[in-house]
């Protein structure tokens, strides 16, 4: 008997020390929670009803995303329908989030014409056009015309993005694959022709397809003569003389930026929209989707040159898509968009990839990762709405922490001395339990953050606090119960070992409904309720364990030691010692 | 004997079931301050229950309310400004939900106010569906933790104390509720982690005492004494673990109240702590006030028990807490568990 708990102790102390001594040497250390370090949290939900598979590929994407931002050990988990996203240390809140909370379809849209977002006169050029497409949609028998505008004020985009914009390289095939909307095959029509001819003229009744042609055609020519918005748009009002637009330009009528934009909930791949590149500088006016973010396997940011350039491989299947929108759009410019902005607007300008496309422009090394970030990933298969955005500052993080760790230990101490002065050489034992529970927790919490990434968080830190009362009073429990039993008349040394089944019987009773409670609060909730749930179970348990192999064989041990001469060391006082005092 | 020396030897003969008559009036009447204030003024609830953004700016001698006001105002908002005082004094700022964009805005606005950097400010920003999915999580939660707690207690006591430790934990948390209700103090979800933790605390507590009155029960009914009787030995033996516990449990929060919140002014510790200190105490009071009351006025109705309150008013049988011990203790003895005489067990 006394010698399995000797075992017992000698099992334990080597367990724990060995676990916290590696892990420290392994350089392992707590992950500690955004509210305790700063950083920047965001809560998700979808805005649709989606099954956990989808939810977990929505969680990898934004791992991916985030891996790629650089975050030194982000969280990222799924609790039930929400994802939450933790960033510690990040500063940059708004690159972060904006990076983290693109959740809409990559779309690969014709830009139709671009024009100064500053520009009155361009915004209501566009304006008028865009009313002109919205109205040729409604009645398809002016479809024609609208078109024909339209090719007039390409020409502007082109010139103004030339600058930035650029690609190459070459490939094959030409794939039955289509992308199916009506304007596609318009293009395509153009496109055929575009490679034949230049005169790019018909006035034909044929279809759309040729006004598009005539859309190409404007643009080179004008290429060389126009480089300002307002140039353009001037030029289109007179190219187009066909057009219905009546309206005059006036500067006080002008739409605003906000007016023009198309809102969140218009931005469907299949209408025209008008969107700002990400500068906000630039509007565009776009045709309907005809590729998403699926056709893109991999997007790397590459220094060539002596500037900023992105490569872009597509997958086997999104390769000859995109030639053959290449194909159709040869020359002209396509916009990346995403989340109702265009990222970027590049020209087309070769007909084959052969499945790598390369963007080259003014890019600085930011703007080229984070655009390749855009183009891997993209498209999230479920759209996710940021319901809690939380922003920490460092500075209050660490006051926190650095406040809760010295009333932690201050805390602490005062205990201990409590429980030495309170129960003597058994508040030594306390101490000593305590220590272990310490170490044994340290060790879980710092394996939980290398491992899992579970960071421990304030509210954790609370659960913990509040595990230190249940763990010393596991002690307590004991202790009074040995005291009852010795007043009663039993000896120190057999009312420590007998009153431990007892007083264990209590604690595992009492353990168990803060168990179940954690438990259930750990299922059933999320965020910072979860991470009180978690601590407060897993201190819990420990205080079992640590009760059973730890604190009953060190007590039963010093009872046999020092109970039969000195029981007033053990913080005992017998009912003879007891009686002296009160006669003296 | 002094009644520490009483209470540090377990001798104490407190009348604790006559006492809980007086004190549940007390508390009675606490929970009624409490739900009138709850029906009249409500609970604050913070910007996780409502949405809203709030921001945490260091609050130096470059910004005053006012001028956090005027920034405010220039985007149309009508926050409510609250200084947390501490190490290092916050200005806490609560507005409504906006865009994205403007809350970066005003962000760089506030930050230019007190000179610091934007980083030095912290953001909560909370979209309005977000509260009503918290809070129906919580009464999940809730409910669930009810059920499970209320059958773990019946398998492992017995029904009449799974219902009397809930209602000892029901009441900890209305007179906490209550208390935020009467001081309008803003609930957080600190403050949801704390009433957790003060029905996690409570139910714990409960137990501990309930087990020792579950072993008594079997031992006092085959004696002489009532229930009640019963009951305050029960709360007599285990009075003075109920106040070490609480002494060493309030003690860390004590600490993290004093020394984190207000000399080194950590304010987040501060919304913990409060409520942790108000609970522990609660919790401790409620385990020996009004659980075993509670438990007492469901089992003195048993026919059983009652014979027993009968005859003690016949003087057949003992209600007195000193004669309560002495009949359990030897209704104890008999049983076999009789311990070795104290001296045979020094000499071994």
């Amino acid at each position: 008997m006394r010698r399995s708990y000797i075992v017992s102790l000698v099992a334990t102390v080597v367990l724990t020390a060995t676990a916290v001594i590696s892990a420290a040497a392994a350089g392992w250390a707590p992950l500690l929670g955004l509210d305790l370090q700063g950083g920047v949290a965001v809560t998700y939900e979808a805005t649709e009803v989606a099954d956990d598979e989808t939810l977990d590929q929505a969680v990898e994407i934004i791992r991916q995303r985030v891996d790629a931002l650089g975050v030194a050990e982000p969280d990222i988990t799924r609790q039930g329908t929400t994802i939450v996203v933790e960033l510690p240390g990040v500063d940059d809140a708004k690159r972060a989030l904006d990076l983290v909370g693109q959740t809409a379809e990559l779309r690969f849209r014709p830009v139709l014409q671009a024009a100064s977002a500053s520009d009155p006169q361009s915004r209501f050029q566009m304006q008028e056009f865009a009313n002109l497409l919205n109205e040729s949609l409604a009645n398809p028998q002016t479809a024609d015309e609208a078109a024909t505008e339209d090719t007039a004020t390409e020409d502007n985009t082109d010139e103004d993005n030339t600058g930035e914009t650029g690609t190459d390289e070459t490939g094959t095939d030409e794939s039955a694959e289509t992308t199916t909307t009506t304007e596609d095959t318009a293009t395509e029509d153009n496109t055929d022709e575009a490679g034949t001819d230049e005169t790019g003229t018909d006035e034909s009744a044929e279809t759309t397809t040729t006004t598009e042609d005539t859309a190409t055609e404007d643009n080179t020519d004008e290429a060389d003569t126009d480089e300002t918005g307002t140039g353009e748009s001037a030029e289109t009002t007179t190219t187009t003389p066909e057009t219905t637009t009546t309206t005059e330009f006036d500067p006080t009528t002008a739409p605003t930026i906000e007016d023009l934009i198309t809102a969140p909930d218009q931005d469907d791949a299949d209408a025209y929209v008008v969107l700002p590149s990400s500068d906000g500088l630039v509007l565009y006016l776009l045709q309907p989707a005809l590729l998403t973010g699926e056709i893109v396997d991999d997007a790397n940011a590459s220094f060539n040159n002596a500037s900023w350039l992105v490569l872009v491989d597509f997958t086997s299947e999104g390769s000859d898509a995109w030639d053959q929108m290449a194909a159709l759009m040869f020359e002209q410019q396509i916009a990346i968009a995403l989340d109702g902005v265009v990222e970027s607007a590049p020209t087309i300008n070769a007909r084959e990839f052969g499945g790598r496309a390369t963007i080259t422009g003014t890019f600085t090394e930011q703007e080229a990762e984070d655009l390749a970030l855009v183009l891997r990933f993209g498209a999230l298969p479920v759209e996710l709405e940021p319901q809690t955005v939380q922003t920490v500052s460092a500075t209050l993080g660490d006051d926190a922490l650095r406040a809760g760790v010295v009333a932690g230990l201050i805390g602490l101490a005062l205990v201990a001395l409590y429980m030495l002065f309170y129960y003597r050489l058994l508040g030594l034992v306390a101490i000593s339990s305590l220590a272990v529970s310490t170490g044994i927790l340290w060790f879980l919490i710092a394996w939980l953050g290398e491992t899992r990434g579970l960071a421990l968080s304030l509210s954790g830190a609370v659960g913990i606090i509040l595990s230190i009362g249940v763990a010393v009073d596991s002690n307590i429990v004991y202790y009074e119960r040995i005291k009852e039993e010795v007043h009663r008349g039993r000896s120190i040394r057999s009312a420590a070992d007998g009153s431990f089944a007892g007083a264990f019987s209590t604690i595992v009773k009492a353990d168990m409904a803060s168990l179940i409670g954690a438990f259930i609060l750990f299922v059933l909730t999320v965020g910072a309720v979860r991470g009180f749930a978690l601590y407060l179970g897993v201190a819990t348990v420990i205080d079992m364990v640590v009760s059973y192999v730890f604190m009953r064989p060190l007590v039963v041990l010093l009872a046999r030691k020092f109970a039969a001469d000195k029981p007033g060391r053990l913080g005992i006082t017998t009912v003879d010692s007891a009686a002296v005092e009160v006669t003296s | 004997m002094s009644i520490f020396m009483d209470l540090y030897q377990g001798e104490s003969h407190i009348d604790f079931v006559a006492l809980a008559k007086k004190t549940l009036m007390v508390s009675g009447a606490l929970i009624a301050i409490g739900l009138i204030a709850l029906l009249t003024r409500g609970l604050d609830l913070g910007i996780e229950f409502e949405g809203g953004v709030v921001w945490e700016v260091p609050a130096n001698e470059q910004i005053s309310e006012d001028e956090i006001r005027s920034v405010l105002g220039d985007f149309g908002q009508d926050p409510r400004v609250q200084l947390v005082t501490g190490g290092s004094d916050i200005w806490r700022v609560r507005a409504e939900s906006s865009d994205f964009d403007q809350l970066e805005q005003i962000s760089v606005a506030l930050a230019e106010a007190a000179s610091v950097s934007v980083n030095e400010l912290s953001r909560t920003e909370v979209g309005p569906s977000w509260g009503d999915r918290v809070t129906n999580e919580a009464r999940k939660a809730l409910i669930w933790f009810f059920v499970i707690i209320a059958l773990y207690i019946s398998l492992r006591f017995n029904a009449k104390m799974a219902l009397a430790a809930l209602a000892a934990v029901a009441h900890d948390i209305v007179l906490s509720t209550g208390f935020y209700a009467v001081f309008q103090i803003e609930v957080t979800p600190a403050t949801v982690i704390a009433f957790l933790t003060i029905m996690g605390y409570s139910l714990y507590d409960t137990l501990v005492v309930f087990d020792r009155v579950k072993e008594n029960t079997l031992v006092a009914e085959k004696g002489r004494t009532t229930y009640d009787g019963m009951l305050n030995v029960s709360l007599n033996q285990v009075v003075m673990r109920s106040i070490n516990t609480s002494i060493t449990s309030t003690l860390p929060v004590i600490t993290m109240l004093v020394v984190g919140a207000w000399i080194m002014g950590a304010s987040a510790l501060q919304e913990f702590s409060i409520a942790l200190l108000v609970g522990i105490v609660v919790g401790t009071y409620s385990s020996l006030f009004v659980a075993a009351p509670i438990l007492g006025q469901i089992r003195n109705r048993e026919p059983d028990w009652q014979r027993r309150v009968e005859l003690a008013e016949r003087g057949e049988a003992t209600g007195s807490v000193a004669e309560a011990r002495a009949s359990l203790m030897a209704s104890r003895y008999t049983r076999g568990t009789a311990p070795r005489p104290r001296k045979m067990g020094k000499k071994r």
